[in-house]
């Protein structure tokens, strides 16, 4: 378990200020932020290379606030490898081990091998962060800190060290914390996601929840929702049951239906009795295209025009005009061939009550 | 036509910048030709007046020889020590901020610029008889002032400034980082250090240490008014000039330039393998 209450930190530049999230023991939890909102200070401080100022950090079940990093059963792996460059590649992976048979298993795994008498200058990029995550794997470690340790490998050898460190974490279970930049790797990976900004934890939960529940209109900015709307919203009634058929809603919460307006739309979504000017965000994934109104669930459903279709990979995503308010549709490849869609053409662009985030 | 003339009038100015550059290069040239006389011609004219004469004499001239070993020997200690005491120090300053570090620095490199004399005026005031300190060392048996002690604390106190300055920049350019992985990789401080730090930083270091020792070799100003006696070579080249003139000092000038040369080619032959290292 990694647990942290209210830590602050100081290293250079960088603060945390009041920093608590927990991230089960074996979970898998995922840091996200722009440069600089301190992501680096907050596994150092977890790592106790950089000192708290105040606050607790829980590491399995033992309060380790105070104690060396040597003391702390864990492994940090960087996005540039720091490999020893006085020492081989066998001696890098040996540096810390817990015996040389943990060594010759993971240098079998990591494809490093055949390295082993190599000078660390020799080898590429991938190489030596596949080095660099087993020479810190090679320490047992209880609680793994990985900081952007894929960012910097070619699409196959990040593929590769992502399938033999995922493996690893199913065998051994250990706790990991794993900053990164790639939202899609977050989702993937991540049992909690944890936003941070200027120093602070702005939101942490359920990859899924932040992905689609993002708190403010910034985290959703950042996370890359396309469609986030300011508008007037006004509950109008209990919301009807058939609305909350996906189990999409929140249990704990009194939900009405609210009619939220921006600009020439108004759509419905679910809210609280809260009244006023708020943000709408809704993942463009939600978003379906349709020629026709269709009869189905969908709560919204706008005709627009097409004005821009951008293919990125299997995706593509097509931005209709709906009364002045542009939306984004995320769609497959094979969508827009079956809908024949097109710049200029007349769509209907539809979406669920619950797939709409106020906040 | 139009385009001769337009041909003719685009090649003037090349060829009055092309003759400003060549007129430039030879300014350049002969600057630096002189300037580089200039360090040159003393040092070749000492050695090839007295270097084989010197080389000879050490056979025979007792003095010099002693005095030669003297400097070598004492020069090593002072690095030694120098490298003990300062190293912390250096490593002090590179990697730990704290109030009152650019004065500590500032007052580490004070010997190095304030007259070499008034620095062995200062070293007397604290180390001579008269003083406390020198008072309780000459007690305890320890004699500082005209003795080999004294030669020693002189090199020390205006040479390890260098050292600290240049060992704090090896320190520099090691990645804190490497450390930190050592330390989650079950190191405590000490052991990051001597097992990361210190092979990373080895070669700044001992390139530091040759500065250290060279520039102790050559000190003579705080040295004469500590020790005048034994003699190192620097104050026995002056004391052969004082008393014995020009001919006679240039065999012990001579095979002072040429010890220095030693350092010199060290600090070629480290950079020569850093870069080999790196490349």
């Amino acid at each position: 378990m990694i647990a942290l209450h209210q830590v602050c930190a100081r290293a250079g530049g960088f603060r945390l200020v009041d920093v608590s999230f927990t991230v089960p023991q074996g979970g898998y939890g995922v840091v996200i932020g722009p440069a600089g909102a301190g992501k680096t200070t907050l596994l150092e401080t977890i790592a106790g290379v950089v000192r708290s100022t105040s606050g607790r950090i829980i590491l399995g079940d033992e309060d380790l606030t105070h104690a060396p990093p040597e003391s702390r059963r864990l492994g940090i792996v960087y996005q540039h490898a720091y490999l020893f460059p006085h020492l081989s590649v066998r001696e890098n992976v040996a540096y810390g081990a817990v015996s040389d048979s943990i060594v010759n298993e993971l240098s079998e795994r990591f494809g490093v091998n055949a390295l082993a008498h190599r000078s660390v200058d020799a080898l590429s990029g991938g190489e030596r962060q596949l080095v660099a995550i087993a020479r810190t794997l090679a320490r047992r470690p209880e609680v793994l800190l990985l900081d952007e340790p894929f960012s910097a490998l070619d699409p196959r050898t990040r593929t590769t060290a992502r399938r033999i460190v995922r493996a690893l974490y199913q065998e051994r279970r250990f706790t990991v914390l794993h900053v990164t930049h790639d939202f899609a790797e977050a989702g993937m990976l991540g049992d909690v996601a944890i936003v941070l900004d200027k120093g602070r934890v702005i939101q942490a939960g359920n990859p899924a929840d932040v992905f689609r529940k993002p708190a403010s209109p910034y985290i959703a900015d950042f996370l890359g929702a396309e469609n986030v709307f300011v508008g007037e919203a006004r509950p109008i009634r209990p919301v009807s049951p058939d609305w909350l058929a996906s189990g999409d809603a929140d249990e704990d919460q009194v939900q009405r239906a609210v009619a939220f307006t921006t600009g020439a739309l108004t759509f419905y979504a679910l809210g609280d009795a809260r009244s006023g000017r708020m943000h709408a965000v809704i993942r463009a994934e939600e978003v379906s295209l349709s020629t026709e109104p269709s009869m189905s669930s969908l709560q919204n459903q706008f005709r627009g025009v097409i004005t821009e279709i951008a293919p990125a990979g299997a995706i593509t995503r097509v931005t209709v005009d709906a009364s002045g308010t542009p939306i984004v549709a995320a769609v497959t490849a094979r969508s827009v061939r079956e809908l024949e869609l097109a710049v200029g053409n007349e769509v209907v662009a539809g979406f669920k009550a619950t797939a709409v985030h106020l906040c | 036509m139009e385009t001769i003339v337009s041909l003719e009038t685009a090649a003037a100015p090349r060829r009055s910048s092309a003759v400003t550059r060549a007129a430039t290069g030879v300014a350049a040239g002969l600057v630096s030709s002189l300037f580089l006389l200039f360090l040159l011609a003393p040092l070749v004219g000492l050695v090839s007046s007295g270097g084989v004469r010197g080389i000879a004499a050490l056979g025979n001239d007792h003095e010099l020889r002693g005095s030669l070993a003297r400097t070598a020997i004492t020069a090593t200690i002072a690095t030694l020590l120098g490298v003990i005491g300062a190293t912390p120090v250096a490593y002090l300053l590179a990697r730990k901020r704290f109030r009152g570090q650019s004065l500590l620095a500032a007052l580490i490199d004070l010997p190095i610029v304030i007259p070499h004399p008034v620095a062995g005026i200062a070293l007397l005031l604290v180390l001579g008889r008269g003083s406390p300190v020198g008072g309780a060392l000459y007690t305890s048996g320890l004699r500082v002032v005209g003795s080999t002690t004294g030669i020693v604390c002189a090199m020390l106190f205006v040479s390890a400034p260098l050292y600290v300055s240049a060992a704090r920049e090896a320190f520099v350019r090691v990645d804190p980082r490497f450390e930190s992985v050592a330390r989650t990789l079950g190191d405590d401080a000490w052991r990051a250090f001597r097992r990361v730090t210190l092979p990373l930083a080895a070669r700044g270091l001992t390139a530091a240490a040759v500065v250290m020792w060279a520039r102790a070799v050559s000190e003579f100003g705080a040295i004469v008014i500590l020790t005048y006696n034994p003699k190192v070579v620097s104050v026995l080249s002056y004391d052969r000039f004082t008393s014995y003139g020009l001919s006679e000092t240039l065999p012990v000038a001579a095979v002072l330039v040429l010890l220095a040369l030693i350092p010199l080619a060290a600090l070629r032959a480290l950079r020569a393998g850093g870069r080999l290292a790196s490349s």
